[in-house]
């Protein structure tokens, strides 16, 4: 098990390494960029649009985030399942009736 | 694990001509295929094309707009091509094992690929530009969608192999099958999926040149840019292996033989496909492309499953 921690983390600080060494190279051979107020706005198609931090829809995403994690654990699930016999199987077709019925619900409400 | 073989052979460097030869194959296929030229001048038939125009990149001077949060938006690249390049170690390529591997590596790449989702949408917030903003929702949107499919797809595999590591995987299949011949639906699902998170084209509404100009990556310039294109060709190579671990066999050839040059030629295969459905189709929308993954790519993958659990109880 020590083992695995180590080799994960050796190839994870590998390739932090390698992509930070690659942008201390470009920030080595890059030219200083000579900055203006033009230069500095935010790109907007040449429009006069101000810089302004948008909200995320909280509430919509939530629930979006929320099926997302519910299928990614049902998926996790099925994945550690093998060598069960039927109970996989029961199993995915709750899923699949979940799906089948939750989805058109949910549209209903909107 | 030797140090040589992880910094030069199937290593680091072998990694990058990998990404940049994919990047190369991708645009002269899709350019032969829209009766293009493609890539021609550098090097040979314009092999050297992405290389050169990743240095170009990096030595193009860095504009770091005054309304950004400076910290994410510097870290955001160099985080999302390290979490793409680090799977890319546990795929085996030279032979039936990779050069990192452990039980439930498909898990952990998995995990990888959902914590590059979250860093993305992260940059794209950090860069305070309404494109940006639009592009990182919808990135964020499709790409989790999508994420569902894919990995109760590749859960097929693993069911079959009895065994959540890839190197066990390819084991298997050199000693069994091939798992395409097996699970057919499984692979069209992954390749569908595999499509829609690498962002190319029937599923490239995060980045729509044409919409929101290339979305997240608007406010990236120079260095920033030469990385997150870098991440893009890792991001290729990652899902055409994938493909060839989990259904082609990996560097598994015929008479029970290994080598590097049957993985290569199936990853080529991979990469042709890839390309020819992207030269293939036109831009879909957001809802109908959740719509798709949701509605139709999940309950697939899903009786995929229970078919591939039937199997053995059936014939057994």
């Amino acid at each position: 098990m020590s083992g695995f921690i180590f080799s994960v983390s050796l190839i994870f600080l590998l390739s932090l390494v390698f992509s930070a060494s690659l942008y201390l190279i470009g920030s080595f051979i890059a030219p200083k960029s000579k900055n203006t107020s033009d230069k500095l706005a935010p790109y907007a198609c040449g429009e006069n649009l101000p810089a302004k931090k948008f909200q995320v829809n909280a509430e919509r995403f939530f629930i979006y985030i929320t099926y997302f994690i519910i299928f990614d654990i049902s998926a996790f699930i099925l994945t550690t399942s093998f060598g069960h016999g039927f109970y996989p199987i029961v199993f995915c077709i709750i899923i699949l009736l979940a799906i089948v019925t939750l989805l058109p619900l949910w549209r209903r409400e909107e | 694990m030797p140090f040589l073989d992880i910094i030069v052979f199937p290593g680091l460097l072998f990694l990058l001509f990998l990404a940049f030869f994919c990047e190369w194959l991708d645009r002269k296929a899709v350019a032969k295929l829209q009766n293009r030229v493609g890539p021609k001048h550098t090097g040979p038939e314009g092999i050297l094309q992405p290389f050169a125009d990743f240095i170009k990149l990096l030595s193009n001077e860095d504009i770091i707009p005054a309304a950004v949060d400076r910290i994410m938006f510097s870290l955001g690249p160099i985080l999302i091509l390290t979490l793409s390049l680090m799977p890319l170690f546990l795929i085996p390529i030279a032979g039936s094992s990779a050069l990192v591997w452990f039980e439930g590596d498909l898990i952990f790449i998995m995990f990888v690929m959902t914590l590059r989702i979250i860093i993305t949408f992260l940059s794209a917030w950090s860069s305070t530009n309404r494109f940006s903003m639009i592009g990182g929702m919808r990135v964020i949107l499709q790409m989790l969608a999508f994420e569902i499919p894919l990995t109760i797809a590749m859960t097929g595999p693993a069911i079959s192999a009895r065994s959540l590591s890839l190197s066990k995987i390819v084991q298997f299949q050199a000693s069994e099958h091939l798992l395409l011949l097996a699970q057919p639906l499984g692979f069209v699902i992954v390749t569908i999926c595999l499509l829609a998170e690498l962002r190319m084209v029937p599923f490239d509404i995060p980045k729509a040149k044409t919409e929101i100009v290339k979305g997240w990556f608007v406010e990236f310039s120079g260095k920033k840019l030469a990385l997150l294109r870098l991440t893009e060709d890792f991001e290729l190579v990652l899902a055409a292996s994938l493909m060839v671990s989990l259904y082609l066999g990996g560097p598994i050839g015929p008479w029970q033989t290994q080598s590097v040059l049957y993985f290569f030629t199936k990853l080529v295969i991979c990469i042709l496909i890839l390309s020819n459905l992207r030269a293939l189709f036109a831009r879909f929308r957001i809802d109908q492309a959740l719509k798709g993954a949701w509605k139709y790519l999940t309950p697939l993958a899903l009786i995929q499953v229970i078919l591939v659990e039937l199997m053995p109880m059936v014939i057994p």
